[in-house]
């Protein structure tokens, strides 16, 4: 027991550093150890990029519906068109929509929805949960018997309600998101908020007589950052997948503005006839799309939790 | 030896029949609502019900009308009929079946209560029915309908004394009838002690949302029924459906996904198919101020026939029929597949985008307008995909199109509230004539009288609404048929509706059985035949 602290408190072998690096530099360095976490990066950011530029990429653009034709309709990778006579390199869905094409934009509207609930839903949830963690008392009860109430339904269930009352529309997919993820992101903070709130630093800002909101956003908030950061790589990818869920479930986008859960939809109905590629494709660019999130979102939960840090 | 090799093949033929021989078993699309043949006028209730209950008259596969629990009729005159009943019909109880079960049960249509979809469409004209004799019927209408006979196939006859109706019973109009007694009301009919019909099969079991079953009724006047025991399931999504039928869990399946049929075929399954009564159309909002409409300052292009003869003369029916529908589909230029009666043989508009932007361009709409489409998810063949691909060739004619896709209890709803400045759905003639695509679509919208119930484009052409109506009171066939082909011809020249294709329907099943395809897409187990 004293060794272990005595060797805590002295390391061996390595020379203590002179100066203590920037955290966001500690991170970065400590994530590029694992070569998995690596390529999961680089693979999100060429997810990314390829969603970002479809518009330049994609040889056609497949939610204008004056570039389709019926004609080229269920034709199989590598097919070139009657018409035109692109290639279609990962075949067309029933409409004579390039599959290529279709999964960049796809992607695109995945990926949008994603960040932009997410962007709102961290919004929500960060000051909800800082506020009762502040407050404590009877706002904190009330905040957090809300959460709780919520969180206790299935987020696909709240989502379906919602979006069989607004109907069909990315902006609603977007509101729905934001509706089922925002208690996530209030409890998390909450919890990392109120272990810090008894910390000497916020007796000190109260001391300077500082205001509510600034102690709140301005020293307690960035102390709270590291856990919201991994619980957000994971929801993030949580998004993605229910978005696609509802999108296949025939409630989320609309039907000439197909999102990758959309396409793997249409392509289900043909799957016992043999046109696998309507859905294979659309598929597996949404399980890259996941895997990669989730292994950059693994590897900074191990770099950020204070307990496995070195 | 010799015996016993011809007691082993006796044994080995029986040992591969009897299981087929004797028991049938159905996957359906839907399931009945109800056990009450007179609840629901709805085609997945009718198809499971007619199998235990009859009426006076019979459609076959063609929707020609032949003699059912009536032997022969004739028009006495132009508002009286008189029926001949069969003799020597039971019902499943024993009772017997003469004059009063057929008023009693005329008589129950208007008292069954919340009926989503009431047959009293079919009773209200019926001014008088007395019984000459037991198997003697007259019956007088309040005009002249020469539907009469078709449209009586629709009422299921009951047993009067099963139900408790007193021993006599005097008809008269809109339910107030005397003599008969408490009536039952549709959920008593899910035991199979009231649900007594006269119909090949007897109500054994109904487990909503699990299985009918029916058995056969062994005194059936017909001849003995082909099968012991028919089972029905509703299995509503299609590819369960066609896995079932692969995995021979059921005997036979009613339309399975066009898509999958190749695949059906080559597991060795016989597939049949019909051209069917329905008929898929676009149907446009024809008021000033329709919604969903931008870019014309305000005002409704559809009033324009011009605009109208352009969406119809910008979509490729044979593409839709060849791309989509897999060629289980047939392009159509009228409301009904001739030679149906009241059909003219009409061509189908030509696919002609160019003459199309000319239209539009004379009409004031050279860079075309934003317009929405409604459809329904879940209701046609492929609907989502055809109302994709209408939307693709109207933007190619310039008229930029939005999909509104909804599942089928929403999208009815909505458009009956007039939602949709244009709107994609099907029609199926239950008449089997002209006269019911015409008075349901397109004759002028009118509660009053029950004219255009399903205008939800509030076509109006009074012209024709006075041919149609000349049409439906005329009994002489020939002249009747030259009036609904006129009135026909009037809408579809001004493009008031837009027919694109007749659904065809599929059924697939084991080899050992037979199926006639009917063209009111009706599974009627009765009719499964054991192949030769």
């Amino acid at each position: 027991m004293t060794d272990s602290i005595a060797s805590d408190l002295e390391p061996v072998g390595t020379p203590a550093p002179a100066r203590v690096d920037h955290p966001a530099k500690r991170v970065a360095k400590q994530f590029v150890e694992d070569p998995v976490a690596v390529v999961g990066l680089v693979l999100f950011l060429l997810v990314a990029l390829v969603a970002l530029l479809a518009p330049v990429l994609a040889p056609q653009n497949p939610y204008d519906l004056a570039q389709l034709d019926i004609m080229d309709g269920g034709l199989p990778p590598g097919e070139a068109s009657f018409g035109t006579g692109m290639t279609y390199w990962l075949g067309t869905d029933t409409q004579g929509r390039d599959m290529v094409s279709a999964i960049m934009y796809g992607l695109r509207i995945s990926l949008f929805v994603a960040t932009v609930s997410l962007g709102l839903a961290i919004t929500i949830g960060t000051v909800v949960g800082v506020t009762a963690a502040y407050f404590g008392g009877r706002i904190d009860s009330l905040i957090m018997r809300i959460v709780d109430l919520q969180l206790s339904f299935p987020a696909i269930l709240i989502a379906l309600i919602l979006l069989a009352l607004l109907g069909r529309g990315v902006d609603k997919v977007v509101l729905a998101l934001v509706i089922v993820q925002w208690a996530y992101y209030a409890r998390t903070v909450r919890g990392s908020a109120i272990v810090e709130r008894r910390k000497d630093y916020i007796d000190a800002a109260r001391c300077l007589a500082l205001s509510d909101r600034r102690i709140m956003f301005r020293h307690l908030l960035p102390n709270c950052v590291p856990p919201l950061i991994v619980v957000a790589t994971v929801q993030i990818a949580q998004a993605i997948a229910l978005e696609a869920t509802l999108s296949f479930l025939g409630v989320g986008v609309p039907i000439t503005e197909p999102s990758l859960g959309l396409l793997i939809a249409n392509g289900y109905d043909y799957l016992l006839s043999g046109r696998y590629w309507i859905s294979l494709f659309p598929g597996i660019a949404l399980v890259v799309t996941i895997i990669a999130i989730n292994l950059v979102g693994d590897r900074l939960r191990d770099v950020l939790n204070p307990r496995l840090s070195s | 030896m010799k015996v016993s090799r011809i007691a082993l093949t006796a044994g080995l033929v029986a040992a591969g029949l009897p299981a087929m021989a004797q028991d049938l078993s159905i996957g359906v699309k839907s399931e009945a609502t109800s056990m009450d043949p007179q609840f629901h006028q709805l085609s997945t209730n009718i198809q499971v019900l007619k199998n235990v209950f009859e009426a006076l008259t019979t459609q076959d596969a063609n929707q020609m009308v032949g003699p059912g629990l009536a032997t022969e009729w004739e028009a006495v005159d132009d508002t009286t009929w008189r029926f001949k009943l069969r003799e020597g019909v039971k019902f499943h109880d024993g009772s017997d079946f003469t004059a009063r079960d057929v008023i009693y049960s005329f008589c129950r249509v208007p008292l069954v209560e919340n009926s989503p979809s009431a047959y009293t469409l079919y009773t209200a004209g019926i001014a008088n029915m007395t019984a000459e004799d037991d198997h003697t019927l007259v019956v007088e209408t309040q005009s002249t309908n020469p539907l009469l006979p078709a449209e009586i196939w629709s009422i299921a006859i009951l047993s009067a004394d099963t139900l408790g109706a007193e021993d006599e019973i005097a008809y008269a109009p809109e339910g107030n009838c005397e003599g008969m007694g408490d009536v039952p009301q549709a959920p008593a009919f899910n035991s199979p002690d009231v649900a007594v019909g006269t119909g090949p099969y007897i109500l054994d079991t109904y487990t909503r949302g699990s299985e009918m079953v029916v058995t056969r009724f062994d005194d059936y006047w017909g001849g003995t029924p082909d099968w012991a025991r028919v089972t029905m399931r509703p299995i509503t999504s299609d590819g369960p459906r066609v896995a079932a039928l692969l995995a021979g869990d059921v005997d036979m399946i009613e339309s399975p996904p066009i898509q999958d049929i190749g695949r059906i075929e080559q597991a060795g399954f016989k597939i049949v198919d019909a051209l069917s009564n329905r008929i898929i159309y676009l149907h446009m909002q024809q008021v000033e101020d329709a919604p969903g409409i931008s870019g014309t300052d305000g005002k409704n292009p559809l009033m324009d026939a011009r605009v109208r003869e352009a969406i119809s003369l910008a979509v490729n029916r044979e593409a839709i029929a060849d791309r989509i529908m897999g060629g289980y589909a047939q392009p159509a230029g009228e409301l009904l597949p001739p030679p149906m009666f009241g059909t003219s043989g009409r061509e189908v508009d030509a696919y002609d985008p160019e003459r199309a932007q000319e239209l539009l361009a004379e009409a004031g709409y050279p860079d075309g307008f934003q317009i929405t489409l409604g459809t329904p998810n879940d209701r046609y063949i492929n609907d989502e995909q055809i109302a994709q691909a209408v939307a693709q060739m109207l933007a190619r004619i310039g008229i930029d199109t939005r999909v509104d896709a909804s599942t089928a209890s929403q999208f009815f709803s909505r458009r009956n509230a007039l939602e949709f400045p244009i709107y994609m759905a099907g029609w199926g003639a239950a008449s089997g004539e002209m006269s019911s695509p015409l008075k349901s679509l397109v004759a002028t919208y009118d509660e009053a009288t029950g004219m255009g119930p399903t205008n939800a484009g509030r076509y109006s052409n009074p012209e024709m609404d006075a041919v149609l109506i000349e049409a439906m009171s005329t009994i002489d066939d020939a002249e009747r048929d030259r009036l609904l082909q006129e009135a026909e011809t009037m809408v579809l020249e001004d493009y008031g509706i837009i027919p694109l294709h007749y659904e065809q329907t599929v059924w697939a099943m084991k080899p050992e059985l037979t199926y006639e395809p009917r063209m009111d897409q009706y599974t009627m187990a009765s009719e499964v035949k054991p192949a030769e």
